[in-house]
């Protein structure tokens, strides 16, 4: 039985752990501008990326961003969750395949939509303008505002689909026992189902934060320029500046601080659902 | 011996497997897509390899990323590509990790007749262009004639510049600050003037030519050739060679040194700088001729290339400069004028 673990096994020790491990030993190189790598043993380039302000001020940016983007996913996410979970049949497979749906569209794609949705020349603009309602164009695009609505239509699919799994499990008649017993809806929400669904939302968000972290071509696309996430300061480092050495310090630091608050974020969120 | 550099760029190679060799007389060239990758096809593979029995494939995809390529792939021993085309820049640094076979000209005669300004010892020139100011004519009505006037303060809030062409941006700033292409240092302070002047930074070339298109904003640096496509797109842009001199770009290609046809890298090369393959780039995308028996026609020729004086005062890019320098000075870009 063990053997049948053993192709993914080889597989994510020869296409993940070990790229990772390479990587990590250029954490430790040095950059010359003429060796680009040069071998050594040093942690430098974590010192100077925790020692910079700047790099501080985009780690800071990328949390906020994702913290705001889970929150904002869950908000959105639940009512739809809950809705598409007490659906039946034919409308439930309907109603998954178009939550699926914007996952067929890759991230590019989708963050091109939204450019020619909050461009100065776009749809949004076109249609205030055409109302009368402003006059200038509005600066939508390339705002902290546009990357937070991008990032949040693409992790949206995520947090529906982990939600409505768990919220299924949640019997009705629970919801109906509550009601008479004299629960009013809010009551047996926040009483009976929001504590059933604690495992799901906790997935949920752990996935979602994950994925917000560590978000490339949204922030790039839709942040413009002057707004850095890690993910884009990272290719940065490794393909404008040549400095792979720091790259990858700067891309296991935001490992490691996703990791460290995954972990946290789950743990206390166990320790709520944990029976008492 | 498998040192872990070995290893490393023998991971990362692999890709390099999916080009399945079946007959040694084809070249893989790593390649820009796009009108470029197409003109290439149509102005070098068709009419004058594939007579000779070379099929090329075009290994397509940004700049940035074939780079990176190169270097994760200096230490294997078969490179996944023949020819590589490349940015100036971007060739010197990767030259100095030698990573390029020396160019060799008896190989590749058609050399005898490229511009000797622009040849280098490890790659041929293919085509170039020259930066410039590019400026909406209707709201810039005296054409701006250098650098120092994108920072006229009437121009406030209409100046644009695009985030790739950093290295660019900077030594322009540095010429308008009075200095050269040596030393981009007086270039910063120039630079964080312009910010406060309420620049506008572009993520790519698209996003600055709408700016340009809808008039958000008044003026560029951008090269020649752009420029040139842009107006013939109907953006409302003029170009003005700055009077400091304009800097070339160069766009080359050279030959890996774990590239595995080198006698057909080297007669795509030669294809390249055919004079009747040239010409097509001219047209197309508004880049110069490399060669001096490209014949352009009088009005194409008068609107993508410098005028004798002109070329005499264009500057080329320090790439020992750049090269040392630029890891500290996309970090400038990022860290202090960008914030």
């Amino acid at each position: 039985m063990a053997a049948l673990v053993l192709p993914a096994t080889l597989l994510v020790l020869g296409l993940l752990v070990a790229p990772m491990a390479i990587l990590f030993r250029i954490s430790l190189d040095r950059y010359s501008p003429t060796e680009l790598v040069q071998e050594a043993l040093t942690g430098e380039n974590y010192l100077r990326a925790i020692a910079d302000p700047y790099y501080r001020e985009v780690l800071g940016t990328t949390l906020g961003i994702a913290l705001l983007c889970t929150l904002l996913a869950l908000l959105i996410a639940f009512p739809a969750a809950w809705w598409l979970a007490r659906l039946e049949g034919r409308r439930r497979s309907l109603a998954v395949i178009l939550t699926l749906f914007p996952l067929l569209v890759g991230n590019v794609v989708r963050a091109a939509g939204w450019m020619a949705l909050l461009g100065r020349d776009g749809a949004i603009n076109a249609a205030l303008r055409g109302l009368g309602l402003i006059r200038e164009p509005l600066g939508l695009l390339y705002t902290p505002g546009a990357v937070v609505a991008g990032i949040v239509a693409v992790v949206a699919p995520y947090m529906i689909l982990t939600l409505a799994t768990v919220i299924e499990a949640i019997p009705r008649n629970l919801e109906e026992a509550a009601a008479n017993l004299g629960a009013s809806p809010a009551a047996a929400f926040r009483r009976v189902v929001l504590p059933m669904a604690l495992p799901g939302i906790a997935a949920g968000c752990v996935l979602v934060f994950i994925l917000c972290m560590n978000a490339y071509a949204t922030p790039v696309l839709l942040g413009g320029p002057q707004f850095k996430m890690m993910a884009p300061a990272v290719f940065d480092q490794f393909v404008r500046g040549t400095n792979w050495p720091f790259g990858a310090a700067l891309a296991f630091i935001l490992l490691l601080v996703t990791l460290a608050l995954t972990l946290a974020g789950s743990a206390a969120l166990s320790r709520r659902t944990a029976p008492r | 011996m498998l040192t872990r550099r070995t290893a490393l760029g023998a991971g990362l190679a692999l890709p390099a497997l999916r080009i399945a060799r079946a007959q040694s007389a084809q070249v893989v060239v790593g390649t820009w897509g796009g009108d470029y990758g197409d003109l290439l096809s149509a102005n070098i593979d068709k009419p004058l390899l594939a007579p000779r029995g070379v099929e090329v494939v075009q290994d397509v995809g940004p700049q940035d990323p074939r780079k990176t390529k190169l270097i994760a792939e200096r230490q294997s021993r078969r490179g996944s590509m023949d020819v590589c085309c490349l940015s100036d820049v971007d060739m010197f640094t990767l030259a100095q990790q030698g990573v390029f076979e020396p160019i060799d000209p008896a190989r590749v005669p058609n050399l005898g007749k490229a511009i000797p300004s622009l040849k280098r010892p490890y790659s041929v020139p293919h085509i170039y262009s020259a930066k410039v100011i590019l400026y909406n004519p209707a709201k810039v009505t005296a054409p701006p004639q250098g650098y120092a006037d994108l920072w006229d303060p009437k121009y406030r809030g209409r100046v644009g510049l695009v985030d790739i062409l950093h290295l660019q941006n900077m030594e322009a700033a540095s010429i308008a600050a009075g200095g050269d292409e040596h030393n981009y240092e007086p270039g910063k302070k120039k630079l964080m003037e312009l910010r406060s002047l309420d620049a506008k930074v572009y993520p790519s070339n698209e996003a600055l030519a709408a700016a340009l298109k809808s008039e958000e904003i008044w003026l560029t640096i951008m090269w020649l050739a752009r420029g040139f496509m842009w107006k013939k797109s109907g953006i409302p842009v003029e170009a003005a060679v700055p009077s400091e001199g304009a800097t070339s770009i160069c766009f080359e290609m050279a030959v890996p040194k774990n590239a595995r046809n080198r006698d057909g890298a080297l007669a795509y090369l030669n294809a390249a700088l055919d004079a009747r393959a040239q010409t097509a780039f001219a047209d197309r995308m508004g880049y110069a001729p490399t060669v001096t028996d490209a014949q352009l026609p009088p009005e194409l020729a008068r609107q993508i290339s410098l005028t004798p004086e002109q070329q005499a005062k264009l500057r080329t890019p320090d790439y020992e400069y750049i090269a040392k320098n630029q890891s500290a000075l996309i970090d400038f870009w990022n860290k202090e004028f960008k914030r």
